[in-house]
């Protein structure tokens, strides 16, 4: 078969490809929703402010869904190009399933963003708030079926193997598999998260800044991102919860290589490890004591948290990825919840908007989604290894006739390119925030026509 | 006969990528030929409306492709893996180009030169792609087992020659169509002399095939001759209206007609090849995927696709007509960041009140994180869904009370607006 070298390189490919595309979409699914709710709400006000804040996001939505949806293109031909035997053995499953997300969500999203973006005085205001919708809805679409197509991977049902290829037996079974129920709330609940502290972060950083034009729009787009946020912070650490327990049910091994444990005599909650992949052991190990038994559900203490050495070696996940990738993103949860706690309090306290120091914290916290999200999914997808559909069809026999200079060159175009593309990104964000929204005028009658300047 | 409307259904989806597509990209490479930074600018705001949906049908035709006939899929990918990963970079640069022009506000020479650039990579690249697939690739049992340069034929060059041509004429044809003035003028005196070497092109093109493909083209079969030459014929009368159109009102009509003989075109090809998917020898029936799956996918597809059709027919709609520059605000000035709005006022509290309530806070957090994260849950189960709803609830009733009391101090309020 192919040799390990275009199957490690294919893999780092993948997943380089995947996490930056990922980023698009952490952002754009909850932007999208906000870009809806704000231009509903001014059609239904006509108070300008919601104009305003709709305009402003839009400017910044509007690049992040181009790039999300070119990043996106990659993929729908990365699976054949780097992985055709992949390919050819689940295009009947996992191809009728993405081919679904791209006839009712892609479309959906694609048809109506051209009137989203452009449309302001050529169509009535309520066919732009339903066209935010049917964007907004095209987003959330897109998520249900990705994570349909993903959890059939990590957890297949409803099909029999015929011909090298996975003949599906139950579509339902396939769509909703138990793991869906579990992973499709936890990342819808993460995107509309990230995107909120992207939000909250932005609207901050003008309260900080005590920029006077901005005020009202980054006082209302706050109180926004952090009412979401107190709402949602805990729904989504109990989901979390449950997910890594159903996960950890159904692949033990990644369980053991997120929790950093080789033998299965420890108790303590793992905070940082250095292991040796070859020798099956923790250079170092630094945890807090019992607190790996109670999170077990066990609060005498006694409880022991299960170790890697349990799985074979060569169905071992890499220990470091599945590791670091879960504490990047509970360590950034905890951070998450303890913001939008601090920001519930200092709202009854009626200082949500005038505390300098949480303010400055919240700036810090903009990217805080995106990294909790990557680090979820490192975790997820590392932590399945060596299998690509688990238990059935492994990684190394799934990649595609190559050789080494194509494999090689095509990764490092993506690198470069997708550096490059970052840093500009980044720039746009930057330079954007920093023009700030533009003023609006109040139309309304009985009101005095003013901007916001 | 379920692999039939699969095949269909990827035809379709390649089809009205290269119909919808093909003039953007076309636009896209006539940018560079336009020294007007107007006009440049004008060019890109003229696709940006529309070219995610128009790039929408290569991503719904690779995913049928996958879905349905995976063999194919997995065959092609692999086997054209340079052409095509440089077409995905050139993708990327071309949105990139293409959005950050736009939101740019006004005409960046880097952003448009990048657009135009990557609109011709692009078009290349596709060219090489199909060149290559008609030209056959090394294959066994549906996965591809030739070398990295199996794409790279006389045939696939010229393809890509011949469809950077057809782009042209088909961006030519939409300029006609949607502009005004100087732009139009230029478009009208184009359209010609690319048609003519689009011609030249599909007349070499398709003779080359016949030596270029290595399976054997069964025109004895009396029904796929008559599909053949209606589609010939269907293509040449669309270019002869084509050539009539160009530079003459109606300004839709070379728009049209290059549509329709595109559609021929492709028409043609596929009923000289049928059932032949990847030549030289992997069939429909051989590349599909299973019945069940198929079904699943045409039903799911076609249940949508009328819905897909009507939004985007009024999408069309709604920048139908010659294309104005929408009314641009002035660029805002850049407010200082100096604090305009005053510093912020300190509490008035002793220091250890604040310390300890901080403390207290803390402490009320922490436990707070531990039962919503279910770390008791083993112990008190009813704690999970309970104490979760209850802090969600408690949330909730803040942010509308906090709200509330926001809006009633003015805090929403844009300034100077004195509300009544």
């Amino acid at each position: 078969m192919a040799s390990s070298s275009v199957v490690e390189l294919s893999r780092w490919q993948f997943a380089i490809t995947a996490i930056f595309h990922m980023t698009f979409p952490a952002l754009t699914v909850g932007l999208s929703l906000l870009l809806a709710v704000a231009y509903t709400v001014y059609v239904r006000t006509g108070n300008p402010l919601y104009l305003q804040i709709f305009r402003f996001w839009k400017k910044i939505f509007a690049v992040g869904f181009g790039l999300g949806v070119v990043a996106g293109t990659v993929m729908t031909f990365e699976f054949g190009l780097n992985w055709g035997i992949y390919a050819h053995a689940v295009g009947p499953v996992i191809g009728v399933t993405i081919g679904m997300e791209v006839i009712t969500a892609f479309f959906l999203e694609a048809g109506f963003i051209g009137i989203m973006l452009y449309g302001d005085g050529r169509v009535k205001p309520r066919t732009m708030a339903l066209a935010s919708w049917m964007v907004a809805a095209g987003t959330l679409l897109s998520t249900t079926w990705i994570l349909s197509a993903n959890s059939w991977m990590q957890d297949p049902a409803g099909y029999t193997e015929a011909d090298g290829q996975f003949h599906v037996t139950d579509w339902w079974q396939v769509l909703l598999n138990p793991a869906f129920g579990y992973r499709f709330p936890h990342m819808l609940l993460a995107v509309l998260i990230s995107a909120s502290w992207f939000v909250g972060g932005i609207s901050a950083w003008y309260l900080v800044k005590r920029r006077a034009s901005a005020l009202p729009f980054a006082r209302r787009t706050l109180s926004m991102a952090l009412g979401v946020l107190a709402i949602l912070m805990p729904v989504q650490l109990y989901v979390g919860d449950a997910t890594a327990i159903f996960m950890g049910g159904r692949q033990p091994a990644k369980l053991q290589a997120f929790e950093g444990n080789w033998t299965t005599d420890n108790n303590d909650y793992n905070l940082v490890v250095i292991p040796d992949t070859d020798q099956g052991k923790n250079d170092l190990r630094v945890g807090i004591p019992y607190l790996g038994a109670a999170i077990g559900h066990d609060l005498t203490g006694e409880a022991k948290v299960p170790g890697l050495l349990r799985t074979p070696p060569d169905e071992r996940p890499n220990m470091w990825s599945a590791f670091y990738g879960f504490r990047a993103m509970y360590f950034t949860a905890l951070a998450m919840f303890a913001a939008a706690f601090a920001g519930l309090v200092l709202r009854l306290r009626g200082r949500l908007f005038t505390s300098p120091r949480f303010l400055r914290w919240l700036v810090w916290m903009t990217p805080a989604g995106v990294i909790a999200i990557t680090g979820g999914w490192i975790t997820a997808e590392a932590g399945r290894q060596p299998w690509v559909v688990y238990g059935k069809l492994r990684t190394a026999d799934a990649v595609s006739h190559l050789n080494l200079t194509e494999a090689a060159l095509s990764l490092t175009g993506f690198v470069l390119l997708y550096a490059t593309l970052l840093t500009l990104w980044i720039r746009y964000i930057v330079r954007t925030v920093k023009a700030g929204p533009e003023p609006v005028v109040d139309l309304r009658p009985g009101r005095p026509e003013v901007s916001g300047v | 006969m379920s692999e039939y409307l699969t095949y269909a259904l990827v035809l379709l989806s390649l089809g009205a990528y290269v119909v919808l597509d093909g003039y953007d990209l076309g636009v896209g490479i006539l940018s560079l030929l336009d020294r007007g930074e107007r006009r440049r600018r004008e060019y890109t705001e003229l696709i940006a409306t529309a070219w995610d949906a128009n790039e929408s049908w290569i991503i719904l035709g690779g995913v049928a492709l996958w879905a349905g006939l995976p063999g194919a899929y997995a065959t092609v990918l692999p086997g054209v893996y340079p052409p095509l990963i440089a077409m995905l970079f050139a993708v990327i640069l071309r949105g990139m180009g293409l959005e950050f022009q736009s939101a740019s506000g006004t005409y960046r020479r880097g952003w448009g030169l990048l657009f135009g650039l990557a609109s011709l990579a692009v078009t290349l690249c596709q060219g090489l792609v199909i060149g290559a697939v008609l030209s056959g690739l090394p294959q066994r049992g549906g996965h591809f087992t030739g070398d990295a340069l199996a794409w790279l034929t006389p045939y696939s060059v010229l393809c890509a020659l011949g469809l950077v041509c057809l782009y042209l004429l088909a961006g030519a044809a939409w300029l006609q169509d949607k502009t005004e003035g100087t732009a139009h003028e230029w478009a009208g005196r184009l359209g010609r002399p690319l048609l003519g070497a689009t011609v030249v092109a599909a007349l070499v093109l398709g003779f080359g095939l016949e030596a270029a493909d290595p399976q054997y083209f069964h025109f004895e079969q009396p029904l796929r001759a008559t599909l053949f030459g209606l589609a010939v014929a269907a293509a040449v009368v669309c270019s002869a209206v084509a050539w009539y159109g160009f530079g003459r009102r109606p300004d839709w009509r070379p728009f049209a007609a290059v549509l329709g003989a595109e559609a021929a075109g492709l028409l043609a090809l596929v009923a000289a090849t049928a059932p032949v998917v990847v030549p030289p020898s992997l069939t429909l029936h051989e590349a599909s995927s299973p019945p069940g799956s198929q079904v699943f996918l045409v039903v799911g597809v076609g249940l949508c696709m009328p819905f897909v059709l009507a939004y985007n027919i009024y999408a069309w709609w709604v920048f139908r007509g010659k294309f104005r520059e929408a009314g641009r605000r002035s660029p805002t000035t850049t407010a200082p960041d100096d604090g305009s709005a005053g510093p912020f006022v300190p509490p008035t509290e002793p220091r250890v009140v604040v310390i300890v309530r901080r403390t207290l806070l803390t402490l009320l957090g922490i436990l707070l994180a531990a039962v919503s994260q279910d770390i008791f849950g083993g112990e008190s189960a009813w704690v999970d869904p309970l104490g979760v709803a209850l802090l969600s609830g408690t949330a909730l009733i803040a942010w509308i009370l906090g709200d509330r009391r926001a809006q009633r101090l003015g805090e929403y309020d844009l300034p100077g607006g004195e509300r009544p």
